[in-house]
């Protein structure tokens, strides 16, 4: 009886997955007809001309759609939160305030059709005759600075202290030291992620501190480079947190051994140097300077807690740190100097620039840090062996390192305020010259006047052994990730010297933008090369 | 009758990965033995109807033979090919290269089918993927399904990925 009962349930459930997958499948096959949509019309016009703000806009798309994302970027290159969108079929209408600045206005979309696939683009209009007005970036919010620079400061704190803590404690001391200081360094890292996540929104929309109890800049964030990089550096400080809960030292050291490889990671994945070029060498240099900052700075508190309680098993800890630390310290100085070499282009922005000057306070800092190190090394640690329970000079020694350290992640967290000198120098030169060559094909891109406001692209198109490549047509998209803002499409038209032209292409922001050419070379073959290029800020 | 249930259930969710693009209907194919190319057109040029389709016979695709269409007239485009073939004992060097659908009219949308009747020779590489571009002209637009996707198992990552069969060895 039972077992009969048992049976028809299971048919039961059975038939109605049957039923589920041939709905799914119908529904799947009514999509398959209307596809992914596509654009039909705008009102106004992409690219248009007026003298006064449109009320709306409107985004007619040839099927039924369901808004994902609506950026609009005003004249001033300032986010509006201030819209509201309504979709109605394939309809999305987007109402404008009414304060719009002159200039150039972008609109942002990204939409799901309805077979789920997110489609997204941009769509520019310029209000008053100010074709050629620059747009002044939004002032920054001095307030919000402070915080954005204080969560930096946790993160840091979290990741170096908190997750090269539990690194020291599972690798190089095997036992728990200063267990207290490493589980409130991560608490601060958390709390400092989870914070700077909602200011990067904040600072995208040019909202106030107040704001950040609103969705708006939660959701604006999400869509930054910032995002995945908090990710990893949460998940790295949870991985963490388990290594120190945890009681197998093989797990620990498992743990650990993976969260300071997320340490790495999460500092390679945003941030002004890892988006220098050429990335295949800056994002792993980042990627080994974060993992041995981590190293370093996580030995310090374990270290002075257990040199003010000496016990026999201390000359061996600080000697094994000492052997792993020497190529650690060295690694950093080699991966710092070519991080320095690419950012600053030349010696004379150590003093010149901002950030020049943030990395000079830093090498004093370092060097500070250097001596204190060999002062433990060769001095206090081989008098440690003559007298083991004397060390109070290490002690202190230990704690100024401590204290210098946090000095060195306080001040390179400003880093986030200042562009590198790289960035000023791509600045200074007129037009922004980009060279993009792959086996297939060779473009020369001339950007002018290469910065934010309306700029003319001119396209070179040659074959890869730089003999003329003859396109039947050539489509220039622009996007900004960092940003959020979706593919910007224009056809180039080609001139009487065999250079494709876009005029007056809209750049709103700084930032580094995505650049994608694709030439149709033939009815069935089409040459696409990529590559990013960076707007300075002003 | 579970059994069948479930036979039916697996049979709708494989046909629903079809997707919005132009692709092939037979997605795998053998090579070194004939192969009928089904183009599946499951929608116009962003609301457009569609006006003509254009298949480029890629290199070492052979013995093309277009089918009609009802509706359409059925062109084929004629040159050398890349290389030189052996088929049923013959050398081969040219053939056909393009075959051309034009005169009919689908609505937006509305699904057809366009069928090429093909040798995949022995030049071709196993388990790779064989794209052949296809362009569609719609009485508004043009929709070029040309791009060759970097990953083979993921043409999403394109946005007009050229329909593709994945080759198997002989056996």
């Amino acid at each position: 009886m039972a077992c009969a009962g048992r049976e028809t349930a299971a048919s039961a459930v059975i038939r109605l997955v049957a039923a589920i997958a041939i709905v799914l499948s119908a529904c799947c096959f009514a999509n398959e007809a209307s596809a992914h949509a596509s654009l039909v019309s705008t009102e106004p016009s992409d690219g248009s001309m007026m003298a006064n703000a449109p009320k709306t806009v409107r985004l007619r798309f040839n099927e039924p759609i369901t808004p994902a994302s609506i950026k609009l970027i005003d004249g001033e290159g300032r986010a509006r939160d201030d819209v509201s969108v309504s979709a109605r079929d394939d309809t999305i209408e987007i109402s404008l305030p009414n304060d719009l600045p002159r200039g150039t206005q972008v609109v942002s979309y990204r939409v799901f059709s309805a077979d789920g696939h997110p489609v997204g683009g941009s769509l520019v209009f310029s209000l008053g005759m100010s074709a050629n007005k620059v747009i002044v970036p939004a002032d920054r919010v001095p307030a919000l600075d402070a915080l954005i620079w204080l969560a930096r400061v946790s993160i840091y704190l979290g990741l170096f202290a908190g997750v090269g803590g539990a690194f020291f404690g599972a690798w190089i001391s095997r036992k728990s030291s200063a267990q207290q200081v490493i589980v409130a360094a991560l608490v601060i890292g958390f709390a400092g992620a989870a914070v700077a996540w909602g200011l990067q929104g904040l600072d995208l929309l040019g909202l106030t501190p107040i704001d950040i109890l609103a969705s708006a800049p939660w959701l604006a964030a999400a869509d930054t480079s910032l995002a995945p990089s908090l990710l990893v550096a949460i998940v790295a400080m949870a991985l963490a947190m388990m290594a120190l809960l945890n009681v197998s030292g093989r797990s620990k050291r498992m743990l650990s051994a993976v969260a300071i490889l997320g340490v790495g990671t999460a500092l390679a994945a945003s941030g002004h140097a890892s988006t220098a070029s050429p990335q295949w060498l800056i994002r792993p240099m980042v990627f080994l300077h974060g993992i041995g900052v981590a190293f370093w700075i996580g030995a310090l508190a374990p270290l002075a807690v257990m040199a003010k309680r000496p016990a026999a098993s201390l000359l061996v800890i600080l000697n094994r740190f000492s052997r792993v630390a020497v190529p650690v310290v060295a690694a950093l100085a080699l991966t710092g100097l070519v991080l320095a070499v690419v950012q600053l282009v030349s010696v004379r922005a150590l003093v010149a620039t901002n950030y020049g000057l943030i990395l000079s306070i830093k090498l004093v800092l370092v060097a500070g840090l250097l001596g204190l190190a060999a002062l433990n090394r060769f001095r206090l640690t081989p008098r440690l062996a003559l007298d083991p329970l004397n060390t109070h000079a290490l002690v202190r020694s230990i704690l100024l390192e401590c204290v210098i350290a946090t000095g060195i992640l306080a001040v390179v967290a400003g880093w986030r305020f200042t562009p590198p000198p790289r960035a000023l120098v791509a600045a200074a030169v007129k037009p922004l010259a980009i060279h993009i060559h792959t086996d297939v094909a060779m473009f020369q891109v001339l950007i002018s006047p290469g910065t934010v406001g309306k700029d003319s692209f001119v396209l070179q198109l040659m074959e890869g052994d730089a003999s003329p490549l003859v396109a039947k047509e050539t489509t220039l998209i622009l996007s900004l990730p960092d940003r959020g803002i979706e593919p910007l499409q224009r056809t180039a038209t080609l001139g009487a010297d065999g250079d494709w032209r876009v005029p007056d292409v809209p750049i709103p922001y700084p930032g580094r933008w995505h650049m994608r050419i694709e030439a149709l070379v033939t009815d069935f073959r089409k040459v696409t090369l990529e590559d990013d290029f960076d707007v300075p800020e002003r | 009758m579970s059994r069948r249930s479930l036979l039916v259930a697996a049979m709708a969710l494989a046909a629903s990965s079809a997707s919005a693009h132009v692709t092939l209907e037979n997605r795998q194919a053998v090579i070194g033995s004939p192969y009928k190319a089904v183009f599946v057109v499951p929608h116009g040029c962003a609301g457009s109807a569609t006006v003509k389709l254009r298949v480029q016979i890629p290199p070492g695709v052979i013995a093309t033979e277009a089918k009609a269409t009802p509706g359409w007239e059925v062109a084929t485009v004629t040159g050398k090919y890349t290389g030189e073939y052996e088929f049923q004992g013959k050398k081969v060097a040219e053939g056909i290269t393009e075959v051309d659908w034009s005169g009919g009219k689908l609505p937006d949308k509305t699904r057809e089918t366009f069928v090429i009747d093909t040798f995949l020779t022995n030049n071709l590489k196993p388990n790779t993927t064989l794209y052949f571009p296809v362009v569609q002209e719609c009485e508004q637009g043009v929709s070029r399904w040309i791009e060759i996707p970097a990953d083979a198992d993921h043409p999403h990552t394109t946005k007009w990925p050229a329909p593709g069969v994945k080759l198997l060895p002989a056996p």
